[in-house]
């Protein structure tokens, strides 16, 4: 069963790179069961690209990751190093946001002319990680439209009940959505 | 005496068949008792003789596959027969799906509608339901059906009197008779301006339709010929079907069909939550997608739907130990427009993605059913409480519903690591469709769906997205031939269909570009008009949120060019290709047009004349990653290939500067490549502000409502769902009761 094979660490890395050849990839779109290691693999690729040394336990974007802090610290981390804090709270209310609500600045990602949505209707937004300016994130959303959560893991069920290697700092309210923690203290600084 | 005649009732009594309601009833009561379908906790055949097993379930798929490469080929109509748009199936006595040919994979899951229908109103009782018969079925509250466009023939295969399966053909119609002609009605309001809209109905026996049901297709919708080649295609799969059932049935007796045909379902219902749990992560994925309808001044007949809607569409997948759970709380309410959906129509829509992530390696059958929990809350767009909506569209919005799920699917698989399966999903499709009278006075009806099969695919977190390869609807992208569409609608002929250049989210990675094509209007008759059904067409991309930092796939949008010079343009050999060059060349004043309308929302029926235009754009998708780190060669090689034209746009995009060599060629200039990427860098935190500050900023305006009345509606319904309200009232800190006040856009 192919659930039971491995995937080479190097084919992790071609995957990671975007250097991965159709032949390769398509055997890897073609198994039956993927093989069930692979989460492993992936960490240790992951580990091994970024510049610090906490461990990864989970990547939620392109350079974006959960990883263990102190015990029972888990935070959110740019590839460069920017820790937005506790996974619990949506990560994007710790970036720098750029909005483009006119014609004239939404066609400037939007191409061509008439595929640029309405404003008034409609605003994009994009989130940049303070420290490097990545874009980890766009919305293209209705004007007041709560920033979204995309997605919010129970690593504690994930490590346990899915991988079998449970967490150490295994608790009751990891899987709970703090981010109105944040807009509370803004509400306090309110003007 | 007395006593042995009450014996012989008794167990005649005894011998009857149950109802159909009986049977949908236990099936309901075993499952929910035990979590397994109809009690199986032990699959008996399968594990004493799997070879047995296998070979009675070889059969079934058998038969549905065999259905469908013959049966298409009794229609005329090209979205069947040449894109195969169709699908044959088999279901249990209650609906379930046992098997299913390629095609519109989805509407495994709906089957279950029309049963449940018809046992709940008593068609086996009376007046009876025999081997053989014929029910049609087009309806979205009754039949599940995701759009009246849409129509299921279901044959009963009964044996000793007892139904023990149905044989099921569906395909899309090229025309359906509504006010707005077409398969899609646009601007209908409620179901009786949906076109030919059919509960479950018997419409023949033994295997034959009745006289009368030609007079339905001939009177009742504007394509009779096609229709009812396309309605003796789904009745001749589901005759071989029927046929291939009783033999089954003969070989491996009654006792072992009974038994199999729950066995299969319980095993893939297992697979398929192993599936899940083995390639997915637990949590709460979120997403949003938006639509914009423009009927104000366009409804002006239907004075309660003239009115324009911003709808919101909410979703959420959250794995759990029974597989995973859809919800769709905080999506908008129901309104006056063709865009609502019935709890099976967006079954429909959503297990596109399920089917695809989850049964790719087991048998299709309604095991997947069971394994996907949904909330579609009462009173939404997915759930009307108002018997009368009008289902026309459900398939425009219900399919970025789909989009939302199906790219939580993605999301996980990225952080699982199997980067393989993570792309960017959408659903950006669209179609034409009309009506027209020949000069000789012969009328006709028509769709194109060259747009609806084949469209961009997502960026994938490794490599660029593909052009023309998803149709997240079906297994077998194809957009047709073109003078296949030529043949059905006479007047209009393709000027060009191909790839429209820099028509896609940017990223990293960026999406398979989309689609446009120029229909050139030559010698009309007495009359020919179109309308577009698009799944793209509303103004905004068709899901809220990029993936990892790239741009969602732009909307579609479609260009009428009335009186234009294109004869002139002819004799001169030159003559625009796509949406881009028809621009240009107006631009540039060599195509001259006196009405020239850009469509981005519903257009109303566009009538053509002679040498007019009509040009249209879709199928685009979305982006992965941040586009500055786009790798530079990539960028250049776009530029040199013409996928993307506009050199400033992308230089801006990427970060990439590059010069023209004496060829024309593109020459990347690295070492100002790399300074403009730190320059936009750097504009990007000096034209940004800290998320806190933009939320002290953008609250009052929440407080005081301050939007666009449609945006103000939009909030005002999607706030009555608890769900939304909370994460609305706790992301603005406003008070726990806060609501939007419910108006009309025209107040």
């Amino acid at each position: 069963m192919s659930e039971q094979q491995s995937i080479s660490l190097d084919l992790i890395r071609q995957l990671v790179d975007g250097t991965i050849d159709d032949d390769n990839t398509e055997r890897l779109l073609k198994l039956p069961r993927k093989d069930k290691d692979r989460f492993f693999g992936y960490l240790t690729v992951l580990q091994e690209r970024v510049p610090w040394d906490e461990r990864i336990l989970l990547r939620l974007g392109d350079k974006l990751y959960i990883v263990a802090g102190a015990p029972g610290v888990r935070t959110v981390k740019c590839e460069c190093g920017h820790d937005f804090g506790d996974y619990r709270r949506n990560w994007k209310l710790g970036c720098r946001i750029r909005t483009r609500k006119t014609l004239a600045e939404m066609a400037q990602v939007y191409d061509p002319a008439p595929a640029v949505p309405e404003p008034g209707w409609q605003e994009i937004r994009e989130f940049f990680c303070p420290s490097c300016a990545t874009q980890h994130a766009v919305e293209v959303v209705a004007p007041g439209y709560p920033v979204v959560f995309e997605m919010l893991p129970d690593l504690d069920r994930f490590y346990r009940e899915y991988l079998g290697r449970p967490l150490e700092d295994e608790r009751d309210d990891w899987y709970e959505d703090h981010s109105t923690a944040i807009t509370g203290q803004w509400a306090q600084q309110a003007p | 005496m007395a006593t042995i005649a009450r014996e012989v009732v008794d167990k005649q009594r005894q011998l009857k068949p149950p109802t159909l309601k009986a049977m949908i009833a236990e099936r309901d009561r075993l499952t929910a008792e035990t979590g397994h379908y109809c009690g199986v906790t032990e699959l008996t055949l399968r594990d004493s003789d799997p070879i047995k097993y296998e070979r009675f379930y070889a059969k079934l798929h058998a038969a549905v596959l065999a259905a469908r490469e013959s049966a298409r080929f009794v229609a005329a109509s090209p979205g069947s027969r040449e894109m195969g748009e169709c699908l044959w199936g088999i279901a249990t006595p209650e609906g379930d799906t046992l098997a299913v040919s390629l095609g519109f994979l989805s509407h495994t899951v709906i089957f279950p509608t029309s049963i449940r229908y018809m046992a709940d109103n008593d068609y086996d009782v009376n007046d009876g339901i025999e081997d053989g018969d014929v029910f049609a079925v087009s309806d979205g509250l009754t039949g599940g059906v995701p759009h009246p466009g849409d129509f299921y023939s279901f044959v009963p295969i009964c044996v000793d009197g007892e139904v023990v399966a149905w044989a099921i053909g569906i395909n899309h119609l090229m025309e359906n008779g509504a006010p707005v002609a077409g398969s899609w009605a646009t601007f209908s309001v409620d179901t009786f301006m949906d076109g030919l809209v059919c509960p479950p109905m018997r419409t023949g026996r033994k295997l034959k339709q009745e006289s009368w049901w030609r007079a339905i297709w001939e009177r009742r919708t504007r394509a009779a010929t096609m229709n009812i080649l396309d309605d003796k295609m789904r009745l001749a799969g589901c005759a071989m079907i029927h046929a291939a059932t009783h033999a089954l049935i003969e070989e491996f007796g009654m006792d072992y069909y009974k038994r199999a045909i729950r066995e299969v379902i319980e095993e893939s219902r297992r697979m398929v939550v192993d599936n899940m749990r083995s390639t997915l992560v637990p949590g709460t994925y979120n997403g949003c997608a938006f639509r914009l309808v423009k009927y104000k001044g366009l409804q002006n007949v239907w004075s309660h739907a003239d009115k324009n809607t911003l709808i919101h569409v909410r979703g959420s997948l959250e794995p759990n130990e029974n597989g995973v759970l859809l919800d769709a709380e905080g999506s908008s309410k129901w309104g006056y427009h063709s865009y609502n959906a019935t709890p099976g129509g967006v079954d429909c829509a959503v297990f596109l993605g399920m089917i695809n992530s989850f049964s790719h390696n087991t048998k299709v059958t309604a095991g997947i059913d069971l394994a996907v929990q949904r909330n579609y809350p009462r009173g939404s767009i997915y759930n009307p409480d108002n018997e009368y909506t009008s289902n026309a569209n459900l398939w425009a919005q219900t399919v970025a519903l789909n989009s939302l799920c199906f790219g939580a699917v993605s999301r996980a698989m990225f952080s699982r690591g199997y980067l393989e399966e993570a792309f960017t999903v959408d659903g950006n499709w669209g179609a034409f469709q009309g009506a027209g009278t020949t000069a000789d006075g012969t009328n006709y009806g028509f769709t194109n769906f060259e747009w609806l099969g084949g469209t961009g695919r997502g960026a994938w977190c490794y490599k660029d997205g593909e052009p023309l390869v998803w149709a997240a609807w079906s297994q077998m992208a194809t957009i047709g031939d073109a003078e296949e569409f030529e043949s059905t609608v006479p007047p209009l002929f393709y000027l060009g269909r191909k790839l429209l250049p820099g028509y896609f989210g940017y990223g990293k990675y960026r999406g398979g570009p989309g689609n446009s094509a120029v229909h050139w209007c030559v010698e009309p008759g007495r009359h020919v008009a179109l309308t577009r059904p698009n799944g793209g067409l509303s103004c905004t991309p068709s899901v809220g949120i990029g993936m990892s930092g790239a741009y969602p796939g732009p909307g579609s949008f479609m260009i009428s060019a009335r009186g234009t010079n294109l004869d002139k343009l002819i004799e001169q050999g030159e003559t625009p290709r796509d949406a881009r060059e028809l621009l240009e060349m107006i631009d540039d004043e060599k195509l001259a047009v006196k009405k020239l309308e850009v469509w981005k929302t519903d257009c109303p029926e566009l009538a053509l004349k002679d040498n007019d235009l009509f040009v249209d754009a879709a199928g685009s998708s979305g982006g992965w990653g941040d586009p500055l780190d786009r790798d530079p060669a990539a960028v250049v090689a776009d530029l040199n290939d013409g996928m993307c034209p506009n050199y400033a746009f992308v230089s801006d995009m990427h970060g990439v500067i590059a010069t023209q060599d004496a060829d024309g060629n593109w020459v990347l200039d690295a070492a100002a490549t790399d300074a403009r990427r730190e320059a936009l860098r750097a504009a990007r935190l000096a034209e940004s502000v800290p998320v806190a500050d933009w939320w002290q900023e953008e609250r009052p305006r929440v407080v005081a409502q301050d939007f666009v009345p449609e945006v103000r509606e939009m909030y005002a319904q999607s706030l009555t769902f608890d769900k939304f309200q909370r994460e609305f009232a706790g992301f603005w800190q406003l008070p726990g009761d806060f609501a939007f006040a419910e108006e009309s856009s025209d107040e």
